[in-house]
């Protein structure tokens, strides 16, 4: 296989690299949440619905908890999907596009998952 | 000269699973098989992101569409699927943890050792996981709730 023109490492640049650690350790702590919580947490006796969910996410700071992990998981999955993506050189020719689409597809979801969890605030 | 359609699926499949394929479990390179794992674990995981997204926006449509959906989220084969998505966040972790141990500058010598230290913690996670959720999966074989 020939040697790629460009390091990956390069143009994918340091602040996305840097970022993505930090957003993987923040991650590790609010998917334990997330999971203990929602998932786990009286699992056998609590059934998932509107009404139960409105009950944790009646709280403020549930929604921000939810919330801020959407950022993150975003963030995260996104910015490994460029990485991934600029393993072609296909997607290196095209670097502005990627990166201006990765963000409003990751703003967009981010909106989105603002607005789906209006019916469990509301309950 | 040009290569038949038969010889190019020969030599592939030989490329794949010959033995001296670099699939080949004696050829294995532990690096490689880790970075692959690693990004096709990510991938997977974007993708599930969206489908979690899909999932909770039927709240949006009306209350009863998200309820049934997640009394049907509830049944063994689902509670399974969640946790083969354990399993790949938990490999996605642990891999992901001896990246950063590596980018610190520890264990890079002994890369190979370091994986497969952390694949045993990571299989302990499963085994933890699968423990956690073993009567959502197993609820009906075992004559349980």
């Amino acid at each position: 296989m020939a040697e790629p023109k460009i390091a990956t490492t390069k143009v994918a640049g340091s602040w996305p690299w840097f970022l993505q650690r930090v957003t993987a350790v923040l991650l590790v702590v609010l998917l334990a949440v997330h999971i203990v919580i929602d998932h786990f947490w009286n699992m056998s006796t609590l059934e998932l619905s509107v009404s139960s969910i409105h009950l944790r996410l009646g709280q403020l700071i549930w929604i921000g908890v939810d919330w801020s992990m959407l950022a993150v998981v975003l963030f995260h999955g996104l910015n490994g999907t460029r990485t991934v993506m600029f393993d072609f050189d296909m997607f290196i020719k095209r670097k502005k596009l990627v990166d201006v689409g990765l963000w409003i597809l990751g703003v967009a979801m981010l909106v989105w998952g603002i607005v789906i969890l209006v019916p469990f605030i509301n309950g | 000269m040009k290569i038949g359609d038969d010889d190019l699926r020969a030599r592939t499949f030989r490329w794949l699973f010959g033995k001296n394929s670099e699939f080949w479990p004696k050829n294995m390179k532990t690096g490689m098989w880790a970075w692959i794992g690693h990004r096709l674990t990510g991938l997977i995981l974007v993708v599930y992101v969206f489908m979690h997204l899909s999932f909770i926006s039927t709240a949006s449509i009306n209350h009863d569409s998200f309820n049934d959906l997640m009394v049907l989220t509830a049944s063994p084969l689902f509670v399974f699927m969640d946790f083969l998505l354990v399993v790949v966040v938990i490999y996605h972790a642990m891999n992901g943890f001896r990246v950063v141990l590596f980018d610190m500058g520890i264990g890079i010598k002994k890369q190979k050792q370091v994986f497969w230290i952390c694949m045993a913690i990571a299989a302990v996670l499963v085994v933890v996981g699968f423990y956690a959720l073993r009567n959502n999966i197993l609820g009906d074989l075992m004559g349980g709730g």
